[in-house]
């Protein structure tokens, strides 16, 4: 499974200028190419704006809505849980071109703030399951403690449960950054030339010609994704993580 | 000072909810993703629809203010277009088929493995997980071009005369695409499969099973609700595929995600692109409630499962 990530970084140290593995010669000429092109340094720019962006938009979500859920169970937790989860089943394509045509009418195609709205759609309900997870193995006497010694519940939340919850509230908010940082069908459809993100750009540039400079940027891509799966995986573990994502 | 200060903001926001009773409360803190999840979803969803209600028009993406079902009679008239549909559910179906068997090997092998091994076995699924598509796309290139690592491998070897065109190519578009959806089927599989008790099956061995016939009389009931959840993840997702047909494949691997690309983005008619999604979505609906009642009659019912 790891094979292909690994060829794919063995490729970006190519010297030649196509794209083969194993490559010919080694060299970092591409890797240069990359901190001396505009283009890619602001479809990164562009990538972190989104990332973080949506990071806030679905933690806040996901986090409100799974509290909400837990501390009272009703009938409107029946209806949310599908409709959260219907997105993920939905082809981004069709995601793309809905969203697309709802933007254009509302006037704001192509900002950043489409792009973080459809990407939350996909990372609100990781944030939230995993949330809801966290929220279920805490032990709520704490909380009934916390409200017998008079503490008005908002500090009871902040100072209570929030605690308890920091590492589930981390690696939901590292998986919301890395869901947007790597989605590019849905921010095909929304971005343009000024608001691209790193895979959109890689997609567009692959499509010309196939060089090593996206490998380097793949690599980039994977390298982050492996620190914040580390970081998660620290914070929790390996296992909890897998779950959560299923 | 600073304590005090927030003390205060706290208790007048508190204020707020006090009059509230707890079902309210819990409603104002869900309101957030409601309200999203209705603006963000239901309405451009309604919105879809409606524009593929609309005429074609010859400057515009649509005409607006207009009705006719012309889209959908075009959509299901046309042989191309039906070619493209019968294409997607033929890859759909292939892709998921090898990727739930896979899947389920791979989900085993996860849950009998222990320590650093499992802990591997778990990190090679969730990294490919969070790359991102083009990525897991784009590396076959290199590796199934006819002038690329495989076949050149093979032709030393000696096993091919002439190198095998894999990609581009419709063998490439299948092995990209299961590539793409296998992590989330074996996790799904896996995280039902942590909840089965390994005495079961040791206790069946015990009496005589075989290991084959212990994993199918003992394991594979058990693990139905993970195995429909890969199906249904998977099926979806390679209907849908876009990135693995468009790199991997050659002209005549035209799936309905390249096709509506093209009508919404190159030719700027909204109603066909509109009109043909939602016609897939239909269909892609249709066949999930087929997956799942047939599932669901080998015990694969979800409603238990995480």
């Amino acid at each position: 499974m790891l094979l292909p990530l690994g060829i794919v970084i063995a490729t970006s140290f190519s010297a030649s200028g196509n794209l083969q593995f194993p490559p010919q010669a080694l060299s970092l000429r591409w890797y240069s190419a990359f901190f001396a092109d505009v283009v890619w340094l602001r479809a990164f720019d562009n990538s972190l704006v989104v990332g973080v962006g949506t990071t806030v938009v679905a933690t806040f979500m996901g986090i409100t809505a799974a509290f909400g859920l837990e501390a009272h169970r009703g009938r409107f937790g029946d209806i949310l849980t599908p409709i959260v989860i219907l997105p993920l089943l939905i082809p981004p394509v069709i995601l793309g071109v809905t969203l697309l045509v709802y933007f254009s009418r509302l006037g704001f195609r192509s900002s950043y703030l489409s792009i973080i709205l459809a990407h939350s759609l996909w990372a609100t309900p990781l944030v939230f399951f995993v949330m809801q997870s966290v929220f279920q193995r805490f032990d709520w006497q704490l909380r009934d403690a916390g409200m017998d010694l008079g503490a008005n519940p908002i500090r009871v939340f902040i100072h209570v449960i929030l605690p308890n919850v920091k590492s589930g509230i981390l690696v939901s908010a590292l998986l919301a950054f890395i869901i947007s940082l790597q989605e590019f069908v849905m921010a095909l459809f929304l971005s343009n030339y000024q608001t691209q993100t790193i895979p959109v750009l890689a997609w567009n540039s692959l499509r010309q010609s196939l060089t090593p400079i996206v490998s380097v940027v793949s690599t980039f891509l994977i390298l982050i994704s492996i620190v914040g799966l580390l970081a998660a995986a620290l914070a929790t573990n390996i296992e909890f993580v897998a779950k959560r994502l299923s | 000072m600073s304590v005090d200060s927030r003390t205060t903001v706290l208790d007048r926001l508190w204020s707020l909810f006090e009059g509230q009773s707890g079902s309210r409360r819990s409603l104002l803190l869900m309101s957030p993703l409601i309200l999203f999840e209705l603006l963000v979803f239901v309405v451009p969803f309604l919105l879809l629809v409606r524009i593929s209600f609309s005429e074609q028009s010859q400057g515009l993406p649509y005409a607006e203010g207009t009705f006719t079902i012309a889209s959908y009679v075009q959509v299901l008239q046309s042989e191309l277009l039906q070619g493209i549909i019968v294409y997607s559910f033929k890859l759909g179906i292939i892709a998921t088929l090898l990727t739930v068997v896979l899947a389920v090997f791979y989900a085993y092998a996860t849950w009998r493995a222990s320590g650093v091994r499992k802990s591997a076995l778990l990190f090679s699924v969730v990294l490919p997980l969070l790359t991102t598509l083009v990525i897991k796309t784009y590396v076959w290139v290199p590796l199934l071009a006819p002038n690329g690592t495989a076949n050149s491998l093979l032709l030393a070897v000696g096993l091919i005369q002439a190198p095998l065109q894999i990609v581009p190519n419709t063998l490439g578009v299948v092995i990209g695409q299961v590539y793409i959806v296998f992590p989330y089927a074996m996790l799904a599989i896996y995280s039902v499969l942590t909840t089965v008790e390994w005495e079961l099956v040791e206790a069946a061995r015990d009496l005589g099973a075989s290991r084959i016939r212990s994993f199918f009389a003992v394991v594979l009931p058990e693990i139905m609700p993970g195995i429909t959840v890969a199906t249904v993840i998977s099926f979806a997702w390679s209907v849908g595929a876009y990135s693995a047909p468009a790199l991997l494949g050659a002209g005549s691997d035209r799936p309905f995600a390249l096709e509506v690309q093209e009508q919404m983005l190159v030719n700027f008619n909204w109603p066909i692109a509109t009109a043909l999604s939602t016609v897939m979505l239909v269909l892609m609906f249709v066949s999930i409630l087929v997956i799942y009642t047939v599932l669901g009659r080998f015990g694969g019912d979800v409603t238990n499962a995480t």
